[in-house]
């Protein structure tokens, strides 16, 4: 009696540790389009509305418990944002005047066609879930296909860029953050042309490094650091320019490229509402990603020439 | 554990199970402690495990793993294979060493959550995710251990409360029956 219950007991563990090592074999190795992926999009599918429930019913919870620890921070962060009120208003009037000057001389040569956030048609989505645990940067959103929201669209909140969809079901999708280890970012450092990319820091998966850049790159704490509008490889996506990612907290000159230490401004621990921007089929920036994955990489899709540009439009 | 038994169990395990799966992805994540948050799956497993058994243990692990992956969009079979691993353990610790003291639950959730976050992170390096062991990882391993362990107790509380009417017997309690109504005494074998 004794022999089968523990004849049973480990042949139970050994079924299990089977399963998972199946399951994570079978996973691992298959394409996106496969089938135990199919599985979870269609589980998705299914608890998109219960989450999304959950989640707002749950939500006063969440408001009670984050009340205290906001309250704690309000006072320095009030005292931080005076002192950046005041630098921005300086920056701003500054601003206003160049830009005057630099839509002209878009106009005046030809080059006013450049994708902006504005060409995207934004989706507004509720966070629904996310993963516990320091190696997913991954949340979940109550918007997917549905909605018009397709794999690789770009993902920003109020503060600046947030991640990619990596997987989108009917009614939710998956946004890989901007601090998961499978997502780079073409970016620039704001003032300056140098292009590098954006990856989370080694170790650290709460900050960023902005790498490659040409080792004379001026860089300066405090610096705000934007998407290029280039995409670096294929399975990137492309990001509109210009869409604040970070700010630069520290230089790295060990290498002969140079890298800065990024923060991220977007609160990815604290993400509730997002936008992703999407593009209906046949607009400029679907026809822009479409074309940028076809180039060689660092080029600017925003910038191609108007000859391929007609020709994708026309294509599609 | 006869099939009634069995089943009413059963179904006690699996609510709570989805309805812990569903509170940690919707409200527990959201919710930072020392710039980490709390994980209750690894806690939930070896309790029941702690409770009921290495079988039951084992195989509450594999489903709650296979739950968190499914809903939460990751590799499947990491987190099964981990949180199985973690239900057994609790379980044959009931089995073997029966623990009493009230601080075991404490002790238990500590252990299953440093267990948890060290397997995963085991696997994921087997399976070649680009993060290498630093101060950082080890820190944010630490600092999840330390809020599972603080919220240990409660849950404990929570899930011996809602299994408590389909638990099968204390080992303790049985020990005791068996020995006073002479099965194990000394003076029943002289």
């Amino acid at each position: 009696m004794y022999d089968k219950t523990v004849r049973r007991r480990r042949a139970v563990l050994a079924l299990l540790v089977v399963l998972s090592l199946i399951l994570l074999t079978a996973y691992f190795g298959e394409a996106s389009g496969g089938g135990l992926h199919s599985v979870q999009r269609g589980f998705l599918t299914v608890v998109s509305p219960i989450q999304n429930g959950a989640n707002k019913a749950l939500k006063p919870v969440r408001d009670f418990v984050g009340w205290f620890g906001d309250t704690l921070h309000a006072k320095g962060q009030r005292d931080e944002l005076r002192k950046q009120v005041e630098k921005l208003r300086t920056e701003v009037i500054a601003n206003q005047a160049e830009k005057h000057s630099y839509r002209e001389l878009l106009t005046l040569y030809k080059l006013d066609n450049q994708l902006s956030v504005s060409d995207y048609h934004p989706v507004t989505a509720t966070v629904v879930a996310k993963s516990p645990n320091v190696w997913y940067s991954t949340v979940t959103i109550d918007k997917g296909e549905s909605s018009g929201v397709h794999v690789n669209d770009p993902v920003i909140n109020g503060e600046g860029l947030v991640g990619k969809v990596a997987q989108a079901a009917s009614d939710g999708a998956q946004v890989t953050l901007i601090t998961d280890s499978s997502v780079g970012v073409s970016a620039r450092i704001g003032a300056s042309n140098a292009t590098g990319i954006v990856q989370p820091k080694v170790g650290d998966p709460n900050d960023l490094l902005l790498q490659y850049l040409p080792a004379n790159t001026q860089a300066n704490r405090g610096e705000y650091v934007v998407t290029s509008g280039t995409v670096s490889s294929p399975d990137d996506s492309l990001y509109p320019p210009n869409i604040p990612i970070g700010q630069v907290t520290s230089v790295n000159e060990e290498s002969a490229y140079r890298s800065v230490n990024v923060h991220p401004l977007a609160d990815l621990h604290n993400l509730d509402v997002v936008q992703v921007l999407t593009a209906a089929s046949g607009t400029l920036p679907a026809n822009l990603s479409r074309l940028a994955v076809s180039l060689p990489p660092g080029q600017n899709a925003g910038q191609a020439s108007g000859e391929t540009l007609a020709s994708t439009q026309s294509g599609g | 554990m006869n099939a009634s038994f069995s089943s009413g169990l059963l179904l006690r395990i699996a609510a709570l199970a989805v309805f812990a799966v569903f509170f940690q992805i919707g409200v527990v994540s959201e919710v930072p402690v020392f710039g980490v948050s709390a994980d209750l799956s690894p806690l939930l497993v070896a309790f029941v495990g702690l409770l009921c058994g290495s079988t039951t243990g084992a195989a509450t692990g594999f489903a709650v793993g296979l739950l968190v992956d499914l809903a939460l969009v990751q590799t499947l079979g990491v987190t099964s294979l981990t949180l199985t691993i973690v239900g057994y353990w609790a379980g044959r610790l009931r089995e073997l060493r029966d623990p009493q003291a009230a601080l075991t639950p404490l002790l238990v959730g500590a252990a299953a959550a440093a267990g948890a976050a060290v397997g995963y992170s085991v696997v994921q390096f087997l399976l070649g995710v680009d993060a290498p062991v630093s101060f950082e990882l080890l820190r944010q391993i630490v600092l999840g251990v330390v809020v599972d362990t603080i919220v240990a107790l409660p849950v404990y509380a929570i899930v011996r409360r809602c299994l408590i009417g389909g638990l099968p017997d204390d080992p303790r309690r049985r020990r005791r029956r068996a020995y006073t109504t002479g099965g194990l005494s000394p003076l029943s074998r002289s």
